[in-house]
């Protein structure tokens, strides 16, 4: 049996899933001051209905990261730069609270210019003057040589030993050293608050006698063990689209492209499901306007809902973007999205006669008859809006920078064949999209828990990126932060690199527990010749190796009135 | 509001000459890793742009290739030529303020006629690139600035004849590097005069000498001509530490000249220091066009005490200066009439060498001096291949914006030249109607490139 709980913004499900059918699901209200609280009822509220079964794994959703950055409740950390040649840190978006010292490593990972010790030592002093508690530390090419990063950790301890401090290596090894700055700074910031919290869960799963391992569901539709996530918090921002896209991956066939959509009350989200994979955003995560490194889904968020006001002009219906409240169907002020598509018998939410007659008033003020007209030029604008949003993302998608031969000259061309609505609203309106855009309408079984589905069938995985100098005699494990020496020396060939990368996957699958990972696919293979006066005297390669993301099971059948 | 700068970096790291050649997977990988590191994809102001894949017809608009472009053209230069033409639409259509396309492999070797690879080139980037705008958006006064070390000869000869478009190169001098030409009396063709201005400044040029050139000769040029278009043919083997040639420009140096140049459309070009420069001087150009702080972009073993410029050197380069800025000032004094008086055509012969290839060409041209048009251009070219093998092919271009005249003339030409029996190929590229025809002699089939 497979627990997948998701702490929404608004209500907080649980779901519990044996052999491809959802044996039980409990909704209830997300109180936004007690998340643990919330999350423990619905764990209680399910595990009273399957009859003392033993859960094999529990998987959660939680919007604690997304909340503690979005209402500033986290605790700013320093960050220390050490940025070498290139731009101007003055360029980056950091704000306050940031020193730069010199010291630089190139893109080989060859020290240019030493680590200036006593700037770092001057920093740490500053930012203790300055009330932080805690300090990051991010270089540029840290990836490719952590030593100043390690050695400015040493300096600050010294000087200021209860400070906690974070390595930019550690929390990021991609090529990208603002994204790394920013998401080491989040870390230090929440790392604290997100360990309590998966402290008390640790705590309150051992008090249910729950030994399964737990795992939290990231932004990329991927988990991390309970453990493991103070390490890396931030992870786990915006973690609630993956867990829609996966909870509608679960309920749909094998490999087909589909159209996610999660109509709340003023905006929609988008997503894409291609050839059965949920797509990734090209820019990770944005948190308060900021890039970070977090691998995300690509999300589309329209200024859309429920509760878009039905506005009159010149005779005709208008949907507002500033929303005044819920639908006349649920005792609101004006006739919204929702009353239009209740009229049209598309949903059927609260008072439909109340719609109806909010319709029909409408319909009046601009001298025309009955309601339904109205109606329906509102749907058929939300329709339009959404069908917009759905064509702009399949052109990003398509137009996504490509830097090999074959990958241009592959065209990347495909179209929906399924539009699925999650989230109370959605369901009326995606059928009227899955029309406009000639798709098959999907209805997704389980709709108002779907999020809960996806945490619950959620497939761990573990990546390792290896790059690997032949001519230096060095590699790395991006996300292991581990850096040394290649033993042996004589020739190293591609199947020997990819070896050593199987080797670090495996270690990693083992460190962090993880039992369910699926097969091993190359995300990533770069082979480069280093060549000194025409002759070839290394090779670099670049390697990543990821389990396969996706699901544990499919779930069928089944209705789930919310 | 439009972003200022468009980037198109296609690195093409499944794509290189020869494993060891410098033209190879590699190039721009540390400029990657610089580019990518430095976050300079999600600056805002920047946008990326993947590139499209340009077509024949984009090709036969500039080059005539033998025996066909297929033959002529991998993957790889399809996709850097359509780079270059994904980021002039994104520019003619105002969404973005600049554009650089970092893209191999390069161009700038690439002449009118195509019989193999010289200088690392097949087909011409920034031509392409050029002749699509003006094809499709009808845009006539072009200045292309050829940065590379080399001389930009390939472009020199497509637009050789060409009043409409300035093509000033400054380089290493040709008596100590390949191609060997580019010398200050390369002027332009008769209809053309100082339309090609070369700048051949000595080895171990600085930023200081260059910097010379560009303030009191290439803006002041490019001011009075007054283009709609500025291209940058933007190699960056001028640099220190290129393997390939002798000058002493610093990645300082290129942001400045980038800054002050103000390409609208910045196209790469050469440049083989993989690791010392390119991804240094990439990223420096790259903020410079963008209009960000470049100051802190330095190489690690940057020394200005080091790269100092010899007085004489700096004499020398002061006086060229002078003369070609006197020659520009006095280029619509040339009286080409009087010169060419009574001719109907104008002729001159060349010989070309495919170093990468080994090919030896042949070549006769001829112009038509018409008093209504730039006039139609024949070329009757042999190329001798290794192992015996010649081609012959006679070519014939109706210039953008040729007269009636001249259309119907080199039609004729056509027509006759397929009887004459002396050649493998006969063909036209008709850029009135922007149509383009190839005659194999052999089979006897005339067939449109589309």
């Amino acid at each position: 049996m497979l627990i997948g709980i998701d702490v929404g913004g608004t209500f907080t499900d649980a779901v519990a899933v044996k052999n491809g059918r959802v044996l039980a699901w409990y909704k209830s209200k997300t109180s936004p001051e007690d998340l643990l609280g919330s999350l423990l009822s619905a764990l209680d509220g399910v595990l009273r209905e399957t009859g003392g079964e033993r859960p094999e794994r529990v998987t959660f959703s939680t919007t604690l990261v997304t909340n503690l950055i979005v209402e500033k409740k986290y605790e700013p950390a320093a960050l220390i730069l050490i940025p070498g040649p290139g731009l101007n840190p003055d360029d980056y978006p950091f704000g306050e609270g940031v020193w730069v010292v010199e010291g630089a490593i190139d893109y080989r990972g060859r020290e240019i210019v030493p680590l200036n010790r006593e700037q770092v030592r001057q920093a740490a002093l500053q930012a203790r003057e300055a009330g932080y508690r805690k300090i990051a530390v991010v270089g540029k090419f840290s990836q490719r040589n952590n030593a100043h990063e390690n050695q400015a950790l040493e300096i600050i301890t010294s000087v200021y030993p209860e400070a906690e401090i974070f390595l930019g290596h550690e929390v990021s090894g991609q090529l990208n050293f603002p994204r790394r700055a920013a998401t080491t700074r989040y870390t230090a910031a929440t790392a604290s608050r997100v360990r309590d919290f998966c402290r008390a869960v640790q705590a309150a799963l051992r008090e249910r006698k729950i030994d399964a391992p737990a795992f939290v569901l990231k932004a990329d539709g991927s988990s991390l063990p309970l453990e493991i996530v103070e390490k890396w918090p931030l992870e786990t921002v915006y973690s609630g689209p993956a867990a829609s896209a996966l909870g509608v991956l679960a309920m749909t066939p094998p490999g087909e492209t589909t159209v996610v959509i999660d109509i709340g009350g003023t905006t929609t989200d988008l997503a894409l499901i291609l050839s059965g994979f949920p797509l990734l955003s090209s820019r990770g995560a944005v948190v308060e306007g900021i890039n970070t490194s977090v691998r995300s889904l690509a999300v589309r968020s329209l200024p859309l809902g429920g509760d878009s006001p039905l506005l009159l002009r010149e005779g005709r219906v208008e949907l507002g973007q500033q929303r005044q409240g819920p639908a006349r169907a649920a005792g609101g002020p004006v006739p919204t999205l929702t009353d239009a598509l209740n009229v049209l018998g598309l949903a059927r939410y609260g008072d439909v006669e109340a719609s109806r007659t909010a319709l029909e008033d409408l319909a009046r003020l601009s001298g025309q008859e009955g309601g339904e007209d109205l109606a329906r030029q509102a749907v058929e604008q939300a329709v339009a809006t959404v069908k917009r949003g759905v064509d702009e993302m399949f052109l990003a998608w398509e137009q996504e920078p490509a830097y090999r031969v074959w990958e241009v000259m592959q065209p990347r061309r495909e179209r929906p064949r399924n539009v699925a609505g999650v989230g109370g609203g959605s369901l009326g309106m995606a059928e009227a999209v899955a029309q406009a855009l000639g798709c098959r309408p999907l209805t997704v079984p389980y709709a108002p828990v779907a999020n809960a589905v996806g945490a619950a069938v959620a497939r761990p995985t573990v990546t390792v990126t290896l790059r690997l100098d032949t001519e230096r005699g060095i590699f790395s494990v991006l996300e292991e932060g581990y850096q040394g020496t290649l033993s042996r020396s004589g020739r190293f060939g591609e199947e020997d690199a990819l070896n050593l990368a199987r080797e670090w996957l495996e270690r990693r699958r083992q460190r962090l527990g993880v039992d369910d990972a699926g097969e091993e696919e190359i995300t990533e293979k770069e082979v480069f010749n280093v060549v000194r006066g025409w002759v070839t005297t290394g090779r670099i390669y670049q390697i990543t190796l990821q389990s396969g993301r996706g699901i544990l099971t499919w779930v069928i059948g089944g209705e789930v009135n919310g | 509001m439009a972003d200022k700068l468009g980037l198109c970096f296609f690195p093409a790291f499944d794509w290189a000459i020869s494993p060891t050649h410098p033209e190879r997977e590699e190039r721009l990988l540390y400029t990657r890793d610089q580019l990518f590191e430095e976050g300079v994809m999600d600056l805002p102001g920047i946008k990326e742009y993947r590139p499209g894949v340009a077509s024949y017809k984009d090709i036969a608009r500039v080059h005539f290739c033998l025996p066909d472009v297929a033959s002529q053209v991998t993957e790889a230069h399809l996709i850097a030529a359509g780079g270059a033409i994904t980021l002039a639409e994104a520019w003619r259509r105002g969404e973005v303020e600049r554009a650089f396309a970092l893209v191999r492999p390069p161009g700038h070797h690439a002449m009118r006629v195509v019989h193999g690879n010289r200088g690392f080139c097949n087909i011409n980037n920034e031509a392409i690139m050029v002749e699509y705008l003006r094809q499709k958006y009808g845009i006539r006064r072009v200045a292309i600035v050829d940065t590379d070390v080399h001389h930009g000869d390939g472009t020199q000869d497509i637009y050789w004849h060409d009043p409409d478009v300035l093509f000033i190169s400054f380089h290493q001098d040709g008596r100590t590097l390949y191609p060997g030409t580019g010398f200050a009396n390369e002027l332009g063709g008769p209809l053309a005069l100082a339309r090609t201005i070369n700048i051949p400044l000595p080895p171990g040029t600085t930023d200081e000498g260059l910097h010379y050139v560009i303030d009191n000769l290439v803006l002041p040029i490019l001011a009075d001509f007054a283009p709609e278009l500025v291209v940058n043919s933007a190699g960056q083997d001028n640099h220190y530490t290129d393997p390939l040639a002798n000058m002493r420009v610093s990645a300082q140096g290129y942001a400045r000249l980038n800054e002050k140049l103000a390409p609208d459309i910045a196209v790469l070009e050469g440049g083989y220091a993989i690791e010392t420069a390119l991804p240094y001087v990439n990223l420096a150009i790259v903020l410079a066009m963008a209009g960000r702080d470049y100051s802190r972009v330095v190489e690690p073993d940057y020394d200005p005490a080091r790269l100092t410029l010899s007085p004489e050197k700096m004499d020398y380069i002061k006086r060229l200066t002078a003369q070609l800025r006197e020659i520009w000032e006095h280029r619509d004094r040339l009286d080409w009439e009087r010169i060419y008086s009574g001719k109907d055509f104008y002729q001159r012969s060349k010989s070309i060498y495919y170093d990468t290839s080994n090919i030896h060409e042949e070549q006769v041209e001829k112009l038509r001096l018409c008093p209504d048009c730039h006039g139609y251009l024949t070329i009757e070219t042999t190329a001798f291949h290794s192992r015996g093998r010649r081609v012959r092919a006679y070519c014939i271009t109706v210039p953008f914006l040729g007269c009636e005249n001249c259309r119907q003339r080199a039609y004729d030409d056509f027509q006759a030249a397929i009887k004459k029996g002396l050649y493998d190929f006969v063909l036209i590229q008709d850029r009135v109607e922007d149509r383009y025809y190839t005659h194999n002699c052999h089979t006897g089939k005339t067939e449109e490139i589309t």
